[in-house]
């Protein structure tokens, strides 16, 4: 693996171009199922963390990131769709498309797919906000991350927009 | 003889007595130790497995607790959910959590949690949530029974007359100046 010159003291993963990010695979554990037999609605959540640990790990603020007392990332709000049951066993591999960024904020969305059927079983859009570990309060990205997200930015902006990002909850009357 | 029961029929057990306190304001719970993550605080998706709790307080309210399930009378499932993620949270700490019917019609919900530290009082989050009811036996939408629809139909009237919640509606972006 390549290891790029950056302003972090730990090696970072090379840069992945592909749009979306394409990267997160896992399984519904045993754990994750709840009294419906299908996966918890908690716990899609718990497994598009570690897609966002993923993403993250690309912009070079993943664990290290807090384990070198540098930074942290925390998520400001979070909207889930639930498209489709999944169930204990089941491979899913996960996507990931930034929406917008700014100095201190990604703004992204997760699709997660059942890995063999194809089909969608939820997605996740986040604001995940840079956070100084000192001070814990809101701060610039590091000059690589930055450097990566103007990168990746206008590439995942020819995507087409996915229909779940940017909705409102609201019943719908006829 | 239909494996379930018609939707006129009454539960088979006893009902908690209906609470029109709005919003509804019982639910209680503490951050556990494994809910805290690198950075030594409560684990963002540990908040929607906290107010999935506090969804089933409102459901044992209209009579679809635990045992709606295990009578395989039927089931809900989310089918959206907002969270805003407001303060931190610490192992140990006290929540309470306060509940308020949005909306709702035939087969839906539309819930809005707010979760506050039980002691200090401050806002720690907010669940807004659309909620389907669901078969057991075909897992597809369905109505929800009689004696259910007229609860939701009580507490409808009762949070009705509280304000919109701030934090309610919202849709995700970054804004700019």
């Amino acid at each position: 693996m390549v290891r790029a010159m950056t302003d972090l003291p730990y090696p970072i993963e090379t840069l992945d171009l592909v749009a979306p990010l394409d990267r997160h695979r896992a399984t519904v554990l045993k754990e994750w199922i709840d009294w419906n037999g299908h996966m918890n609605v908690g716990y899609y959540i718990v497994a598009f963390d570690k897609a966002t640990d993923t993403l993250c790990n690309q912009l070079g603020v993943g664990w290290e990131y807090t384990r070198d007392k540098i930074g942290m990332t925390f998520v400001l709000e979070a909207h889930a769709t639930y498209d489709r049951e999944v169930k204990e066993g089941d491979p899913l591999r996960i996507t990931t498309q930034i929406l917008d960024h700014d100095s201190k904020r990604v703004h992204y969305i997760h699709a997660m797919y059942h890995a063999d059927e194809g089909y969608l079983a939820a997605t996740n859009e986040l604001i995940l906000m840079n956070i100084d570990y000192a001070s814990r309060r809101a701060a610039s990205w590091p000059d690589e991350t930055m450097r990566r997200l103007d990168t990746l930015a206008p590439i995942h902006a020819k995507l087409p927009r996915p229909k779940q990002a940017g909705r409102v909850i609201a019943i719908r009357k006829k | 003889m239909p494996d379930t029961l018609l939707n006129e029929e009454p539960l088979p057990y006893e009902l908690p007595e209906l609470d029109l306190v709005a919003p509804l304001d019982r639910h209680r719970s503490v951050v556990k130790d494994e809910w805290v993550d690198w950075n030594g605080h409560m684990n963002m998706a540990r908040y929607m497995e906290a107010f999935d709790y506090a969804s089933g307080a409102f459901h044992t309210q209209i009579g679809m607790g635990r045992r709606y399930i295990d009578n395989k009378l039927g089931m809900t499932f989310v089918l959206e959910a907002h969270i805003t993620y407001d303060r931190e949270l610490r192992g140990g700490a006290p929540l309470r959590f306060t509940t308020q019917l949005l909306d709702h019609d035939a087969k839906r919900l539309h819930l809005f949690h707010t979760m506050y530290h039980g002691e200090e009082g401050f806002l720690a989050s907010t669940c807004e949530s659309m909620i389907m009811h669901i078969d057991a036996k075909t897992r597809k939408s369905s109505p929800f029974r009689k004696v259910v629809q007229e609860r939701l139909a009580k507490m409808a009237q009762a949070h009705g007359k509280l304000p919109k919640p701030p934090k309610s509606g919202r849709l995700i972006g970054i804004p700019r100046r």
